[in-house]
């Protein structure tokens, strides 16, 4: 009984301040605005949801959808892309230094991300490429780099090596192994890495908040802000509906794969 | 953070001789080829990383000039003096450190609670990890916005709940008052740890063996002995290395802070990585920005050092007791 009771409380804990977004994004801003604050929905009200996607919004959640989507999705394949082959060689070459090429990259990822904004944002002014998707592609992959290369090394790390040292004997040459064995083989943790890269680039806000300000290309998270100077509550917990919506609904389709990320961090 | 020293694996890759090729001759393929692998990583991370955080260096010791963008005469500690100067900075430094803490500790302390619970078998289990585990999905703006909203002077919850519940008598402004607003701050960053903990902490309880406690138990322990004498000392070397790294983690909490109050009240929800923002895009003072961003390195090193000696303190003072 005592476990129920916990269970209870906590859920509650975790789950109070999103449901009361939800509830605010449902109602009329006149049941918002009123001090007798309601804790169950009297209407289902969707003008909200409808003002803020419309075209030409002062917040451009619609237009800032997209752009997160293209941003994000550019910044997962890129963090792939470069990641892949550094956590093969990481995790099943002979090199010298690894553990502390590892350890290095690790490492700068606890780092204030402040210390790297202010040179970055002076060189991409001078090399003018301020308020670009190129300039934010960079340095979200620069930032999520060396988890992507940690989940993707955990997950080689867990693979049996029977199979590559056989290919191995059999003459295969690394790369071989790489794209033959080891590709279909990684392919949740190829998976995982996607996920978690794009969901850390869609919630990134400090970094289009300071390179871009063109309302263009204004990223999802970016566009939400605009909505706490000047709009109704109503609006504004809809634009963060829609805003944590994407990755909200990856966590919980994905939630058992990343859970077992997070957790394999756990056994070192 | 310290690496451990290179120790051979026993079946490293290459070992295998293909081929009647000599030894050396793979080796060194595998090498280069394996360069060849991180090289891009490297480049990036350095490129990112470690060229930025030099050029802060020296902007913290030169003069910038705007309006060129370049880097201008060496001026040596003058950034430095004239931050130490100003006391709002010394008081952020302390507050910083003081929020720094107070999420650390309690985001563990609630983390091993809820995996505590969430380590029971019981009926919607399930649901109730994934709404745990939600919170880090969540963007920290939308957090802001979220708490923000949970704590609006008018039509919050917060103040809807704990009037009905006779706690206060009257509504609070809570973004009104520094301390409130930088604890309202705390909560939200809290709430985003969470996730990050039960998880780390369930994994720390599935991994110890369930006879210890049958074995406590037959000689007569009491729950909470057993929780006291062999339970928390397996929990507690698991739970400093997550106490080091949210510290570090609250040490880059911004959004939070910029939507919820922008460092006010008056300066008093100002954190050092939230000055280094002010001062850099706002004050467009680099030079300020890059020294009180290396104030906050140094700050932060500082204290995870400390916390580190506190660990093997602790870990000594086990073995001698063992």
């Amino acid at each position: 009984m005592t476990i129920y009771g916990s269970a209870l409380i906590v859920f509650v804990l975790m789950a109070l301040p999103l449901y009361g977004l939800l509830l605010t994004s449902f109602q009329p801003e006149a049941v918002i605005r009123s001090r007798d604050v309601q804790f169950l929905p009297a209407t289902l009200y969707l003008d909200h949801f409808r003002s803020v996607l419309a075209p030409g919004h002062i917040v451009p959640i619609r237009e800032g959808i997209w752009n997160s989507v293209v941003v994000s999705t550019l910044t997962a394949a890129v963090c792939l892309i470069v990641a892949l082959p550094a956590a093969y060689a990481l995790s099943r070459l002979r090199l010298p230094g690894k553990n502390l090429m590892l350890g290095a990259m690790v490492s700068v990822y606890f780092l204030p991300t402040t210390i790297f904004l202010i040179p970055m944002f002076v060189l991409f002014v001078s090399w003018g490429i301020d308020d670009t998707f190129f300039s934010l592609v960079l340095a979200y992959a620069g930032f999520i780099l060396p988890f992507e290369v940690w989940i993707l090394k955990t997950f080689i790390d867990r693979l049996p090596r029977e199979v590559e040292d056989a290919a191995r004997m059999d003459g295969c040459t690394h790369l071989q192994v790489m794209r033959h064995i080891l590709l279909p083989l990684v392919r949740p943790g190829i998976l995982a890495g996607f996920i978690f890269a794009f969901i850390l680039s869609w919630t990134e806000f400090l970094t289009p908040l300071i390179f871009t300000s063109d309302i263009k290309i204004s990223t999802v998270a970016l566009g939400m802000f605009r909505s706490t100077i000047d709009i109704q509550v109503g609006q504004q917990a809809a634009a963060a509906v829609l805003t944590l919506l994407p990755v909200a609904l990856l966590m919980i389709v994905f939630q058992r794969l990343i859970t077992q990320v997070l957790m394999a961090g756990a056994d070192r | 953070m310290q690496a451990a020293p290179d120790v051979p694996m026993p079946s490293s890759g290459g070992a295998v001789v293909i081929g009647g090729r000599p030894e050396g001759y793979m080796r060194r393929r595998e090498l280069a080829f394996g360069l060849a692998l991180v090289a891009p990583a490297l480049l990036l991370v350095a490129g990112i990383f470690l060229y930025p955080a030099v050029f802060t260096l020296t902007l913290s010791v030169t003069e910038f000039d705007m309006v060129r963008l370049q880097i201008g005469a060496f001026v040596g500690f003058d950034n430095y003096a004239r931050l130490f100067a100003n006391p709002g900075f010394v008081d952020a430094i302390w507050r910083t450190i003081y929020f720094g803490l107070l999420i650390a500790l309690a985001a563990t302390v609630f983390g091993f609670l809820i995996a505590l619970l969430l380590d029971q078998q019981f009926v919607g289990r399930t649901t109730l990890r994934v709404v745990v585990v939600l919170p880090w999905a969540v963007p920290p703006v939308v957090a802001g916005v979220l708490w923000g909203q949970m704590f609006h002077a008018d039509v919050g919850f917060m103040n809807a709940l704990l009037y009905r519940l006779g706690v206060i008598d009257q509504y609070q402004i809570w973004l009104g008052d520094g301390l409130t607003a930088l604890h309202v701050i705390a909560i939200a960053e809290i709430w985003k740890a969470i996730p990050f903990m039960v998880l780390f902490f369930l994994a720390g309880l599935q991994s110890i063996p369930h006879q210890l406690f049958e074995a406590a138990a037959v000689d007569g322990a009491t729950v909470w002995q057993r929780f006291r004498y062999v339970l928390l000392p397996l929990m507690v070397p698991i739970a400093i290395p997550l106490v080091l790294i949210q510290f570090v983690w609250a040490m880059k909490a911004f959004d939070t802070i910029f939507v919820l109050t922008r460092g006010g009240p008056a300066g008093s929800t100002t954190t050092l990585n939230y000055f280094v923002y002010q001062e850099a895009f706002q004050a467009f003072d680099l030079g300020r920005a890059a020294a009180a961003a290396y104030v906050l390195l140094l700050v932060t090193l500082f204290v995870v050092q400390i916390m580190s000696l506190v660990r093997h303190y602790l870990a000594m003072r086990r073995w001698s007791t063992a």
